[in-house]
């Protein structure tokens, strides 16, 4: 047996004012879930904690909760001590239990043909990932978009695809009806997909899906298709307004030191035309650390804002010319510093040599000490590169060494997927609330590690916001005049 | 005079909703049968949970048995589901079990269910235990799943109203007949539903055991309710224990682990590595029928040859990774949430209750022996025998919940109403649990413990007659309900107790050892074939066993 300490969120809306949380200890035996402890409580303290469950086996979706802020099934995931357990972020109607039939009513259900056919194997594969969902809502109650737009939200858009998909179905052009219940509003912050608990990749395998589907019926949006003819034309996803990181950069840049590893580097079209001062500040800390970096010209876009968009014809395109432009130097690792090229370089593509984020790389060969600045400062989680790169802790030990650090919760930014060109109002509001939370760390600058988040923030706050490597650069500089000033005054 | 007490002042009038047909349960039986009854009129559908989330049909992994290939034939199902059910079954409903299967099969490829297919677009199928043709359907491991996601959606497409998260009750008899129910909402409320005909469909009640696959509303409501109303249940004895269940941790023991794993080719073995099976059954092995795969695991862990958690292993790690990731994922996630990776190291499992083959008796058409009452899906009786089939109970929920929900459409309107009396005796009832003394789960966790101890794979008059006793105490015990939203624990608990009673007193009128059901203190001289025994049966009014005449 083992004791387990739980502040459990309570609240009758029919006769509390407001929520509280209360404190429990309970005896369960080793390995229990999180629903034994809530059995516990019930049986043995407190009968009046109200919870929803059934098949205890995670397969009915009937006892969703977030477990310290996270959403998952009660009956699967191990209990902790000192866990928080509350309700999803769904109409409470007493205690841990939510509302979930106005929801689940809402979602787009088949009209069949009323022949007893079976789809071909090939359909039947493609069903069946969309198929396992077991409607806990998981996914709703953490998407971004959902709470800013009209979304009808993650699993409806699985659905939707379900739908489009099978033969049986005559209910209408369900790629139509997704497009106008807001298929284009999701950034693919992915965070629907971290949380599902049948590992159901709803960004890649649906969104993406019916958004590919939209563009062959012509329902692609107007500013994603102007940036899929640049692409095609230019090569890259943005307007040429000024000289671009790669027309200036050497061909190769060798450290100041012995070389620890070499690494081509991938610049991303953000960095390469709207942010190259962020890229050559990255190079100066790469410069300072031992990392020697192989630039290639004939990079192109990686083709992110295609697959986001759903225009996928041009891709195989770009990713050979990309692939090539690597394989010609022989180089086996790439390194990526933004989290959407990094993100789409891993999962999008089948690349023959290994790709490091910028953060993973400088973590894992160490960098000098910078000095400290005397700076509060916050961090915001890029989602190409905390869910689509599982990267949560180096950046942050890089940030620790030369500013003081205040956490605010990971939330999107609203830039991603297509949104910000897509759907500018959309994008606004999911930075608003970005902003919002910003506000309330108290912290003087924004940290982050991706070009389109910092873009995106920076027009939303007026604080600075400034990429891991900038503050890092600023970190050596500061101690470069300290030591410069202490060698003159020796 | 009477006084009502506080708690009884404060409780509130019962609503009384009206309707042709009542369907209570919403697992795959209810949902079939509600969708096929609102053909027919206004239908009301009572759920003790959500909707589409209750029940064991989405928990039921395996699959589906039908006849759909030219070298199967009805004839050889209805010969295993017999052989298999050790020939108790009542052969006119096997006979449309097997017939219908495959109609039923089409309804549901009909309104868009995904299931696993051929190269050559037919439904795939797998061989599961008992059979002579593999003739398993399923949609990977969550076959019960893709079932039930499409009979909501079905359902979301008709009149039907549906109410979830109500307890029933009991049901209402006017006159001998059924006209309705009451049930509790979960504000701890009377719900009154008047119908000119119900359908039961509440499914089974192995949470009875200690160790059980069933969901959490797995209680046996509906045996219970069925059997205080005045139908007849028969073979209350006939419960079945999968062969395999999880044993750890400890929280987690009794999950099921699907017989699709043997059906993939899973072996089992003792701790000494030995492949027992062959012992026991050294032709169909591992896919022997459910009662001799649990009796031959049972058997070698009393006998000192079980692993140290008390389980034999079952090992998958010989099967190609691929074809485990493919066709049984939930089983390898659930295991991976666990910390077991079956495509490299084998599973513990041990015997799990997980299925009651007993339950109210039912015409071909689904009526009960109670005038305006219908049943279908595992609260009846009769289909199964003394053993059932692995993938005949998602067919028998589709076949006979439609024969339900059909017959209970067809029914006659009645102009009778629901009597201020009824109501009244359940709030009398209700108000004890206010006043009570012993919280619910005490009660429960007796039960189970008894019920494992002395009524599970291997009984004796002795120790049934010990369990019956015990069950008698915890009854005689005054439940308490803490507030009124608790009220409804309490009524499951009382249908826990009936339905525990109803199993015992069935394996004490049983003596002699017939497929799940085996008396170590019988020895008989007859095999199934020649028993000279039917069924046995319990209402209120009568409870014996039934002798046939041979030959």
């Amino acid at each position: 047996m083992m004791k387990v300490h739980a502040r459990v969120f309570r609240f009758d809306p029919e006769e509390d004012e407001k929520p509280h949380y209360q404190n429990y200890v309970v005896e369960v035996n080793e390995g229990a879930r999180v629903l034994h402890v809530l059995q516990a409580i019930h049986d043995e303290i407190d009968p009046t904690l109200a919870f929803r469950y059934c098949c205890g086996a995670g397969q009915c979706g009937s006892c969703a909760v977030r477990i310290n802020g996270e959403p998952g099934l009660a009956c699967m995931e191990e209990a902790r001590d000192g866990m928080t357990v509350e309700p999803l972020d769904l109409p409470i109607k007493k205690d841990l239990v939510v509302d979930l039939q106005p929801f689940l009513a809402t979602l787009p259900r088949i009209c069949p043909r009323g022949e007893p056919e079976v789809p071909d194997r090939e359909k039947v594969e493609l069903l069946k990932p969309l198929r396992s969902c077991i409607e806990c809502v998981c996914c709703v109650s953490v998407c971004p978009a959902m709470d800013v737009a009209s979304f009808d939200g993650p699993t409806a858009m699985r659905q939707e695809l379900r739908l489009a998909l099978d033969p049986r179905d005559k209910g209408g052009d369900r790629v139509r009806e997704a497009v106008s219940h807001g298929l284009f509003t999701c950034t693919s912050c992915q965070a629907c997909w971290k949380v599902c608990p049948k590992d159901i990749e709803i960004p890649g395998k649906a969104i993406e899906k019916l958004r590919a589907l939209a563009n062959r019926e012509g329902l692609t949006l107007p500013r994603h298709q102007e940036v899929a003819r640049l692409v095609r034309e230019t090569g890259r996803s943005i307007v040429r307004t000024g000289p671009t990181f790669l027309e200036d950069a050497p061909e190769v840049i060798e450290p100041d030191g012995p070389v620890k590893a070499t690494v081509g580097f991938f610049v991303g079209c953000m960095y390469n035309g709207r942010l190259p001062q962020t890229a050559r500040d990255a190079m100066e800390v790469l410069k300072r650390n031992g990392i020697r970096v192989i630039i290639p010209r004939e990079q192109v876009c990686c083709g992110s804002p295609l697959i986001r968009t759903g225009q996928v014809d041009f891709l195989d395109t770009l990713k050979k010319r990309n692939i090539d432009a690597f394989v010609f130097r022989k180089i086996d690792t790439v390194l990526t510093m933004c989290a959407g090229c990094g993100s789409t370089l891993k999962n999008d593509y089948r690349t023959p040599f290994r790709v490091m984020d910028i953060n993973e790389v400088l973590t894992k060969f160490g960098i000098e000490p910078p000095a400290r600045l005397p700076v509060k400062a916050t961090y915001h989680d890029p989602c190409h590169l905390l869910r689509g790169q599982g990267i949560r802790d180096q950046p942050r030990e890089l940030i620790t060494q030369v500013v003081e650090l205040v956490e605010m919760p990971s939330i999107c930014c609203g830039s991603g997927g297509g949104v910000r060109s897509g759907m500018p109002e959309v994008a606004a509001a999911l930075a608003e609330n970005r902003r919002k939370e910003i506000e309330k760390t108290g912290a003087e600058i924004v940290v982050s590690s991706c070009p389109f988040c910092e873009f995106h923030i920076s027009e939303h706050t007026d604080r600075p916001v400034r990429n891991v490597t900038s503050i890092l650069l600023e970190g050596y500089r500061e101690k470069d005049r300290k030591k410069a000033k202490g060698t003159v005054s020796s | 005079m009477y006084v009502y007490d506080a708690p009884y002042n404060k409780m509130r009038s019962a609503e009384v909703m009206d309707c042709h047909v009542l369907v209570i349960g919403s697992g795959g039986a209810g949902v079939r049968a509600a969708i096929e009854a609102s053909g027919y009129g206004k239908t009301i559908l009572l759920s003790k949970t959500l909707a589409g989330k209750g029940g064991c049909t989405p928990m039921a992994e395996g699959g589906y048995n039908a006849v759909l290939r030219e070298q199967d034939s009805c004839e050889i199902h209805y010969g295993d589901t017999m052989k298999g059910g050790s020939y108790l079954n009542d052969p006119e409903l096997v006979r449309i079990l097997v017939a219908e299967a495959p109609e039923r099969m089409e309804d549901l490829l009909r309104w868009g269910a995904v299931f696993d297919v051929t190269d050559c677009c037919e439904v795939a199928q797998r061989p599961f235990g008992g059979q002579s043709f593999p003739r398993t359907c399923y949609a990977g491991d969550r076959t019960g799943h893709e079932m039930m996601v499409t009979l909501i959606e079905r359902l979301a497409s008709t009149d039907v109203k549906v109410i979830s998260e109500v307890t029933v009750l009991d049901l209402v008899v006017e006159s001998g007949r059924v006209v309705g129910a009451l049930g509790l909402d979960g504000k701890g409320n009377i719900v009154a539903v008047r119908a000119d005909a119900t359908v039961l469909a509440t499914g089974g009640g192995t949470q009875i055991y200690d160790i059980s696959t069933n969901s959490s509303s797995g209680t046996g409501d509906g045996f219970a309710i069925g059997y205080r109303a005045g139908a007849e249940l028969i073979d209350m004895e006939m419960v079945q224990f999968h062969p395999t269940g999880a044993v750890y941790p400890y929280d987690a023991r009794g999950r099921l682990i699907t017989e699709a794993v043997r059906g993939e080719g899973g072996v089992l073995k003792n701790a000494l590595g030995e492949r027992f099976m062959e012992k026991y059954d050294p032709v169909k092995k591992e896919l022997s029928t459910r009662d001799v795969v649990s009796r031959a695991i049972a058997t070698e862990i009393l006998e000192g040859r079980g692993t140290a958690h008390g389980g034999v292993y079952l090992d998958v790690t010989h099967l190609p990774r691929q074809q485990i990731e493919e066709r049984l994922p939930v089983m390898l996630e659930q295991f991976l949430k666990f910390g077991v990776d079956i495509r490299e190291e084998p599973m513990e499992v041990a015997p799990t209750a997980h299925h009651i083959m007993g339950g109210l008796r039912i015409s071909p058409h689904g009526e009960t022996t109670l005038p305006g009452l219908y049943a279908c899906g595992e609260v009846t009786g009769g289909v199964h025998g003394a053993n059932r089939l692995g993938g005949n109970a998602l067919a028998d929920t589709q076949v006979f919940g439609k024969r339900a929900g059909e017959s209970a459409g067809r029914a006659p309107r009645r102009d009778v109403r629901i009597g201020e009396k009824a109501i009244e005796a359940q709030e009398e009832r209700l108000s004890l649990f206010l006043g009570g003394e012993v919280p619910p789960s005490t009660v429960v966790r007796s039960l189970r413990t008894a019920m494992w101890e002395g009524a599970g794979i291997f009984r004796t008059a002795r120790d049934l007659e010990k369990t019956l006793g015990v069950i008698a105490h915890l009854s005689s015990l005054p439940l308490l309900a803490r507030t009124r939203e608790n009220l409804g624990e309490c009524c499951t608990v009382q249908n826990m107790l009936l339905t525990a009673t109803l199993v015992v007193r069935g394996a004490l009128l049983r003596k002699e050892s017939r497929g799940a059901h085996t008396r170590r203190d019988v020895v008989q001289a007859w095999d199934a074939q020649t028993s000279p025994y039917g069924h046995t049966y319990q209402s209120l009014t009568r409870s014996g066993i039934e002798t046939v005449v041979r030959e």
